[in-house]
C-alpha cells in the first residue's frame, strides 16, 4: 500500500507553515498512518485474528466433549476427510448448487428475454417476480415446508384432485422428492436474482447490432445465438458466479424442511459444519472442515472470476 | 413501616379469603400479598410494585386459581420451614439483581413470562429476563456462552441427559451447599422416585427436577370399545381386543384398525419426522423393553444386535398401520392428527391428555392447535410392554457462569417447590408436566376434567416402569445417530444396514470421548433408575402410586 502524502490533506497556505513545527512535523509525517489505523485495527480485529484463531482452533483439540486444547496437526483435518457424511455432504452440495444454479439461469434467461419488450403491466409483473428475493431464506423454508408437508400440506391434496387418483407423495422424507422439493423452494426464491442480473445485461446491448441484423434477413434463434449471448457473457458469468456463491452456502431451507434428513441424505458442506460445531460442539473438526470448505470454494471462485475477467476483457 | 405490614398481613388472610370468595379482584388480592410482605410497596406506592409485570392469576373458584392463591400463601406466609417461603425471605437481600433464565422457546417460556417470573419479581424485588431457545440451543447456547464466558444466564433448563456433558464441561454449578442451607428436605421427597435421582452425576447434585416427560399412551375408548370392531378383531384373531400391551400388538393393533376404519380414523400416529424428536425416543423405549443392552463390556455399542433389529421392524410395522404421512410429522402435527380424531393410539407426552379434553385449548396460546373431537373419549394406559421414555424432561440448573449464583439458586428452589410447581403443572397452556407427588394427587389438578385422577395416576405408574434417556457425555451425538438411522430406514434403508452404520458411529463417538471414561460413565448411569428395562422405579421395588 502506498502511503498518502499528508500534505494533500492539508490547505495549500498551511503547508508551508507546519513544515518547519516539531509535532506539527511528526502529524504531518503520520497523519496518514493514523488516518488509515482504525481502519486496519478494525479489519484486524474482527477479520485477521479469528482467521488466524480458526487456524489454531483446527490444529488443536477444541472440543467440548474432550478437555484440553493438545496440538493434534492435521488429526482434525483427516477426521473430516475421512467423515462418510461430510463427503456425501459436500456431493450433495456440489449437485444440489449445480441444479439450482443451471435451473435458476435457464428460467431467469427465459423470464428476462421474455420481459425484455414493454407490454402493459410489465412493471407490475416485474414487482410480483422479483418479490420471493425479499424474503427471508428461513420464511421460504418454513413456507415450503408447511405447503408440502404430508398428511396437512395442500399439495397432494390439489395434486390428487387434478390427477383424478390420490397422491401420496413424501415430499419432506422421501427420495428424490425431498431433493426435488429443495430445488424447488430454491428456484422459486433465486430465479428472480438472475431475472434481475440479465434483464439489467439485456437493456444495456445496444440496437445497432440487431438493426444490422435484421437488414441481413438473419432470425429470431440466430440473433439471439450470434448476438444477444456473446454480449451477454459478462453478466451471464457475473450472476452465475454471484449465485454458485451464494448457492454452495445453502443451509435455512434445508434446516427448515427437511433437518437434513432423512438420515443424513440431505446435509449440505454448511448444514454438517453447523451440526458439526454448534450443536455438537465438536469445534476444532468443525473449523478445519470449514478450511477444507473454504480452499474448495476459493478455488472454484478463482476460476469462475477469472472467466469473468476474460469475458470482459474481450468485451 | 413495621405497623403498616403488621396490618396488611393481619388483612391478608381475609383478603385471600375474599378472593377465593370472588368478592375482591385478583389483582387487589395480590396488592395485599405483596403490601403484607412488604416486597414491593416501592416508595411507598403499592402499585406501582404490582404494575411492574402483570401475574396472570384465574378465577378463584377454579381449582387453577386455589393453587395458586395457596402458592403465593405459602411463598408469604409459609409454613416457614417450607422452600418456597424460605426462597423468598432468602431472597429479599438481591432485590435489584436480574436473572436471566432460558426457556424452551413458546409455550414453556409462556409461563416465566405471565406467572412465576412477574411473581418471583414481586415478591423479592429481584428482574428476570427470560432467553426463549429453541429445544436444541438449549444444550448449545450455554455452551457458547460459557465458551465466551458472558454470563449471559443464570438458570438453565436443561434436559437430564445433558447434565454429565455440561457438568463435565463446566457449563452447570452444583447446588449442594446451597440446598443444605435453604432446601425442605421434605420437599426433596416429594418428587416420583424416579425424578428424584435424575439431577445427581458422581455424587452431586446439578439443579431440581422439573418437568415430568413421561410418555404414555392414550387411545380413543370408543374406538376400542366400538361392537363392530371387537367382533371383528375377535373373529381374525381369535382374542378380545384390548388396549396393546406388547409393541408387536401395537403395531398389529394399529394396523387393523386402520384396515377397518381408515380413512376416517387410522390405527396410530407418530411423529417420525427427522429432529422431531420422536425416533430417539421410540427406539430407546422399544429397544430396551425388548431386552436390549447400549454397551458390552468393551463399550462397544450393541443396538445393532437382535433386539435392535427388532425394535426397527416394530416400528416400521406401527408406521405402516398409521396416519399417512407419518413419517413427516413433528410432534404437533401429530397432535393435530389426533385431536381431530384422525389415530385411535398415540403415544406422546403428557400435554396430550389435557389438550385431548380441551384444558389446554382454553388459553388462545394454545390455539395452534385444534379444539379436540375426542374429549371424553380419551383413556390413558402404561406404554405397551410397560416401559414408556422419559423423554427429555428438563431439570432446572444452575449456570456455573452466574454473577449470582445463589440469588439464582433461590429462585430454581423456589420456582420448583411442590406449591408453585403445581401451578406451572396446572396453567392451561404449559407443556411442564406433573412430576411430584403432590402434583398427581392433588385435588384441584384431579378437577380439572372427569378423568383427570386416571391421567395422573397413569403418568405416576408409567414413571413406575419409565426407562430414562442415557445419562451420559455424548447424548447429544448418540442421539442425533439414532435419528439418523431411523430416518433412513423410513427412507427404504435395510433396518440391519442402518443400525449397523449407527453402531459404528455410536463406537467412533465414544472413542473420540474416551472409551474408559465412558465405561465408567456408563457403569454410573446403568445404577441410575430407569437405566434399562430390568431395572426401573418398579423393578427396585420403588414403586409408588398415586392415591
Amino acid at each position: 500500500m502506498t502511503p498518502l502524502a499528508p500534505s494533500v490533506f492539508l490547505p495549500t497556505g498551511a503547508r508551508g507553515r507546519t513544515a518547519g513545527g516539531g509535532r506539527a512535523a511528526w502529524l504531518e509525517r503520520r497523519i496518514g498512518l493514523l488516518l488509515v489505523a482504525p481502519a486496519v485495527l478494525l479489519i484486524l480485529a474482527l477479520s485477521v485474528y479469528p482467521l488466524l484463531y480458526s487456524l489454531w482452533v483446527s490444529f488443536v483439540n477444541y472440543d467440548f466433549l474432550v478437555p484440553g486444547h493438545a496440538f493434534v496437526g492435521l488429526r482434525n483435518f483427516a477426521s473430516v476427510i475421512a467423515d462418510p457424511i461430510a463427503r456425501s455432504s459436500l456431493a450433495t452440495t456440489v449437485v444440489l448448487s449445480a441444479i439450482d444454479v443451471a435451473m435458476e439461469f435457464a428460467l431467469g434467461l427465459g423470464l428476462a428475454l421474455a420481459m425484455a419488450r414493454p407490454f402493459a403491466g410489465r412493471g407490475l409483473v416485474t414487482s410480483v417476480l422479483i418479490v420471493p428475493l425479499f424474503i427471508s431464506p428461513v420464511i421460504v423454508g418454513q413456507f415450503w415446508a408447511l405447503l408440502l408437508q404430508r398428511p396437512f400440506g395442500p399439495t397432494d391434496y390439489v395434486l390428487g384432485i387434478l390427477l383424478g387418483q390420490p397422491v401420496t407423495i413424501n415430499w419432506l422424507s422421501g427420495f428424490p422428492w425431498n431433493f426435488l422439493a429443495l430445488i424447488l423452494a430454491d428456484v422459486w426464491q433465486w430465479t428472480p436474482f438472475m431475472f434481475v442480473i440479465l434483464s439489467a445485461g439485456l437493456t444495456a446491448i445496444p440496437d445497432e447490432p440487431y438493426e444490422a441484423a435484421e437488414i441481413d434477413g438473419v432470425n429470431g434463434w440466430q440473433a439471439f445465438r450470434y448476438i444477444t449471448l456473446p454480449q451477454l457473457v459478462p453478466m451471464i458469468l457475473l450472476a452465475v458466479t454471484f449465485r454458485l456463491l451464494d448457492a454452495i452456502k445453502l443451509f435455512d431451507v434445508i434446516f427448515m424442511m427437511t433437518g437434513g434428513g432423512p438420515g443424513t441424505s440431505t446435509y449440505t458442506a454448511s448444514f454438517f459444519l453447523y451440526e458439526l460445531g454448534f450443536q455438537h460442539f465438536h469445534l476444532s473438526e468443525a473449523t478445519a472442515g470449514s478450511w477444507l470448505f473454504l480452499l474448495l470454494t476459493a478455488a472454484a471462485v478463482t476460476f469462475l472470476v477469472r472467466r469473468l475477467l476474460r469475458a470482459e476483457a474481450a468485451q | 413501616m413495621s405497623k403498616d405490614k403488621d396490618g396488611n398481613t393481619a388483612a391478608l388472610g381475609r383478603e385471600l379469603d375474599a378472593w377465593l370468595r370472588g368478592d375482591h379482584s385478583r389483582r387487589a388480592v395480590l396488592r395485599q400479598v405483596l403490601a403484607a410482605s412488604g416486597y414491593a410497596a416501592l416508595g411507598g406506592t403499592l402499585s406501582a410494585g404490582v404494575t411492574q409485570a402483570a401475574v396472570e392469576l384465574a378465577s378463584p373458584d377454579t381449582p387453577l386459581g386455589r393453587v395458586q392463591a395457596a402458592a403465593v400463601r405459602a411463598s408469604t406466609e409459609g409454613p416457614q420451614n417450607g422452600s418456597a417461603y424460605r426462597a423468598v425471605q432468602a431472597a429479599r437481600k438481591f432485590k435489584g439483581v436480574t436473572l436471566g433464565m432460558t426457556y424452551e422457546a413458546g409455550l414453556q417460556a409462556l409461563e416465566p413470562r405471565n406467572f412465576s417470573g412477574p411473581l418471583w419479581q414481586q415478591l423479592t424485588g429481584m428482574s428476570y429476563n427470560v432467553v426463549e431457545l429453541s429445544h436444541p440451543d438449549q444444550y448449545a447456547k450455554p455452551i457458547a456462552e460459557h465458551i465466551a464466558q458472558s454470563g449471559a444466564y443464570d438458570t438453565l433448563d436443561i434436559e437430564p441427559a445433558w447434565i454429565p456433558s455440561l457438568a463435565d464441561g463446566g457449563v452447570i454449578a452444583p447446588i449442594d451447599d446451597f440446598v443444605a442451607k435453604y432446601m425442605n428436605m421434605a420437599d426433596l421427597e416429594d418428587y416420583h422416585p424416579l425424578y428424584k435421582f435424575l439431577p445427581t452425576y458422581k455424587g452431586k447434585r446439578w439443579g431440581f427436577f422439573d418437568d415430568g416427560d413421561q410418555l404414555a399412551l392414550y387411545y380413543r375408548r370408543d374406538v376400542f370399545e366400538d361392537s363392530k370392531l371387537r367382533a371383528a378383531y375377535q373373529a381374525k384373531f381369535n382374542r378380545a381386543l384390548r388396549v396393546p400391551q406388547g409393541w408387536d400388538e401395537y403395531a398389529e393393533t394399529a394396523q387393523f384398525i386402520t384396515d377397518q376404519l381408515a380413512p376416517k380414523v387410522y390405527g396410530a400416529v407418530h411423529f417420525r419426522k427427522a429432529g422431531s424428536p420422536g425416533n430417539q425416543y421410540g427406539f430407546m423405549q422399544e429397544y430396551r423393553a425388548n431386552g436390549g443392552v447400549l454397551f458390552d463390556g468393551a463399550m462397544r455399542a450393541q443396538i445393532a444386535g437382535e433386539a435392535g433389529v427388532r425394535t426397527m421392524r416394530q416400528m416400521l410395522a406401527a408406521n405402516k398401520g398409521s396416519v399417512p404421512g407419518n413419517d413427516d410429522l413433528d410432534a404437533v402435527a401429530a397432535w393435530v392428527a389426533w385431536l381431530q380424531g384422525k389415530a385411535a393410539m398415540l403415544y406422546s407426552w403428557p400435554p396430550t391428555g389435557r389438550m385431548s379434553e380441551n384444558y389446554s385449548q382454553r388459553d388462545k396460546a394454545v390455539n395452534f392447535v385444534p379444539h379436540s373431537a375426542i374429549a371424553g373419549n380419551v383413556g390413558y394406559a402404561v406404554m405397551p410392554g410397560g416401559n414408556g421414555e422419559m423423554a427429555s424432561g428438563y431439570v432446572k440448573a444452575l449456570a456455573a457462569d452466574s454473577a449470582n449464583p445463589e440469588a439464582a439458586y433461590l429462585f430454581m428452589q423456589w420456582v420448583t417447590s411442590p406449591p408453585v410447581s403445581l401451578v406451572r403443572v396446572m396453567l392451561p397452556y404449559t407443556l411442564r408436566d406433573p412430576y411430584r407427588m403432590s402434583h398427581y394427587n392433588s385435588p384441584d389438578y384431579r378437577a380439572l376434567w372427569p378423568a383427570s385422577k386416571e391421567y395422573l395416576s397413569t403418568l405416576a405408574e408409567a414413571a413406575n416402569g419409565g426407562v430414562v434417556d442415557m445419562i451420559m457425555p455424548g447424548w447429544q451425538d448418540y442421539a442425533l445417530s439414532l435419528d439418523q438411522m431411523c430416518t433412513s430406514v423410513w427412507a427404504g434403508t435395510d433396518p440391519h444396514a442402518a443400525l449397523t452404520k449407527a453402531a459404528a458411529e455410536w463406537d467412533a463417538i465414544t472413542d473420540k470421548i474416551g472409551v474408559d471414561s465412558q465405561r465408567a460413565a456408563y457403569q454410573q448411569f446403568l445404577k441410575l433408575p430407569g437405566s434399562a428395562a430390568n431395572h426401573t422405579i418398579a423393578t427396585m421395588g420403588l414403586a409408588v402410586h398415586a392415591n
